[in-house]
């Protein structure tokens, strides 16, 4: 059995056999867990230094260099290593002074805050097979983004206290600007326009309350309400597209959902891509008090907006991004001002990132080439070991070997 | 002719799939320069299904294919995958949160005579002025 290191699932019953650049047989893989396990065979790179090839050793020295003589260094990408690389990537932003973010920053991260700091009711995904009558997707496409969320817990299986089928005992919403695959596939589809989640919840509290609602459908407003109402195990998955919406506004989940644990049981678990993420924002919680944006500046630990990859994009002088392609994921003007830098590119495989770095260095695929742990997007910590031999370096023993030498 | 609309960026498994495959193939190419217009909006804009149209603001501009929405009526309201091509046209400036507007660009769309941009330019614009 192998961990698919997809996405935040993590998902441990892969079975699959490899034959050399390709894979011959599969059982359980998703779409898109089939294709991080092709990107084994495509794309892989080899060390450089200035877009000319050299030895690892040489890559590294480079590398450290450049942190070395930077006096604003950047470590950005995170989401993608196993929790031992991150654990040697925050002591090294310690011992270089450096700012230090993840992809969290412009996704989930306001939201996995709340979680992580007991602001907001959680609970496991074996808890939402095994209890939950009610699943809300929100602003969140899990047949896209986490394929098997909901045939593995979230809708279609059986559970301890849900042994009926899925059509009798789970109610399976979705709200969202857009009508997504999984709206097409749960039973109830609500729509909002773009922005609109915050009067949407508002409508929400007013059903709640007995009151009718100032916005949206009326009538389908309380039906709503109702099917809140007779929920015994509720659970709100939400995704970017809701923390995008509400972004300074997040309380307002806040106050909906101990609205809703007034009536019955509601949880949430944020829909986290990247099978990591939640990791590390553990990690540097526990370390530093803040799950990202945090500096380490002159050994004073501070945090907030000014040190997001956004804002230190722009003042840094050199950056390490690791498993990461932000010249790909983030705003035009933000790449442009990464792509200025010296930048150190650390992965498995090319990306533009990888092709504007002064200095790339490749790394072993983590769950498919090298052995780690990583917590689940719901706090489940998960082990995998590497399935095929390499002799690439992870990216715990290249943060290592910069540490060191500096 | 021209219309303004709202993008909004969502996730496609079929287009990540492609990108693990590869980030400069054909298919992620195809799978990602492109925005979803309403049957409305691309009558208003005279085009049809698979023309270019060049979508632009006041941060960047791409040229990408026109899909037709099979979801109820939406007009002024268009859907992008997130993708380099999509991210040319996010504002950086952005508020306290720092979290920018992936969910909700402004643009005009327009109809385009030109080749969907390639990714090698918009690398290239990222490199030539990040000199």
């Amino acid at each position: 059995m192998a961990v698919c290191t997809g996405c935040s699932l993590l998902c441990e019953d892969i079975e699959l056999t490899l034959k050399t650049g390709a894979i011959s047989q599969v059982k359980n893989l998703c779409r898109k867990g089939h294709g991080h396990f092709q990107a084994l065979f495509t794309e892989r790179i080899v060390p450089k230094i200035d877009g000319q090839e050299v030895s690892v050793d040489q890559a590294i020295t480079k590398a450290v260099d450049i942190l070395r003589n930077a006096k604003h260094p950047l470590l950005y990408g995170w989401s993608n290593s196993a929790l031992e690389a991150q654990r040697v990537g925050i002591d090294l932003g310690k011992k270089l002074g450096a700012t230090i973010d993840d992809t969290s920053s412009f996704c989930q991260g306001i939201l996995m805050e709340l979680v992580l700091t007991g602001k907001l009711p959680t609970c496991t995904l074996d808890d939402v097979r095994n209890f939950a009558d009610t699943s809300v997707f929100w602003g969140a496409d899990p047949s896209n983004s986490h394929p098997r969320l909901l045939s593995r817990f979230a809708y279609y299986p059986r559970g301890s206290k849900r042994q009926k089928s899925y059509e009798e005992e789970r109610n399976c919403l979705v709200v969202d600007v857009r009508k997504s695959a999984t709206a097409k596939l749960c039973s109830n589809y609500f729509r909002v326009p773009p922005g609109g989640d915050a009067d949407f919840i508002a409508s929400v509290i007013d059903v709640l309350d007995g009151k009718i609602p100032k916005y949206g459908d009326k009538k389908r407003m309380i039906e709503l309400g109702t099917i809140l109402r007779k929920t015994e195990y509720g659970v709100i998955f939400p995704g970017v597209g809701l923390v995008y919406a509400l972004q300074d506004k997040i309380e307002l989940l806040k106050t909906l959902v101990a609205k809703l644990n007034e009536i019955t049981t509601f949880k949430v678990v944020p829909m986290v891509e990247h099978y990591n993420m939640r990791g590390f924002n553990q990690l540097l919680l526990d370390d530093s008090g803040s799950i990202n944006r945090v500096s380490f500046h002159s050994g004073q630990v501070t945090h907030g907006p000014e040190n997001s990859i956004m804002a230190a994009a722009k003042i840094c002088d050199a950056a390490l991004v690791i498993g990461s392609d932000p010249l790909s994921s983030l705003p035009f003007g933000t790449a442009k001002s990464l792509a200025g830098v010296s930048l150190i590119a650390i992965d498995p495989r090319r990306s533009l990132t990888t092709d504007a770095a002064q200095v790339v260095i490749p790394s072993a695929m983590y769950g498919l080439e090298a052995g780690g742990s990583a917590i689940r997007m719901d706090g489940v910590r998960i082990e995998f070991e590497p399935i095929v031999k390499s002799d690439l370096l992870s990216d715990e023993q290249i943060l290592a070997r910069i540490k060191e030498e500096i | 002719m021209q219309v303004v609309v709202t993008v909004v960026t969502f996730r496609d498994i079929f287009q990540n799939e492609a990108e693990k495959k590869s980030r400069y193939s054909e298919d992620y190419r195809k799978l990602s320069a492109q925005i979803t217009l309403d049957k409305q909006d691309m009558a208003g804009l005279g085009v049809k299904d698979g023309q270019n149209v060049l979508v632009k603001n006041d941060v960047g501009s791409v040229v990408v294919a026109v899909k037709a929405s099979e979801d109820d009526s939406h007009p002024g309201l268009a859907f992008m995958v997130n993708s380099p091509w999509s991210n040319q046209l996010v504002r950086d400036d952005v508020c306290e949160t720092n979290i920018p507007g992936f969910k909700g660009i402004s643009a005009q769309v327009s109809p385009s005579g030109e080749s969907v941009t390639q990714i090698s330019e918009l690398f290239q614009r990222m490199k030539a002025q990040g000199a």
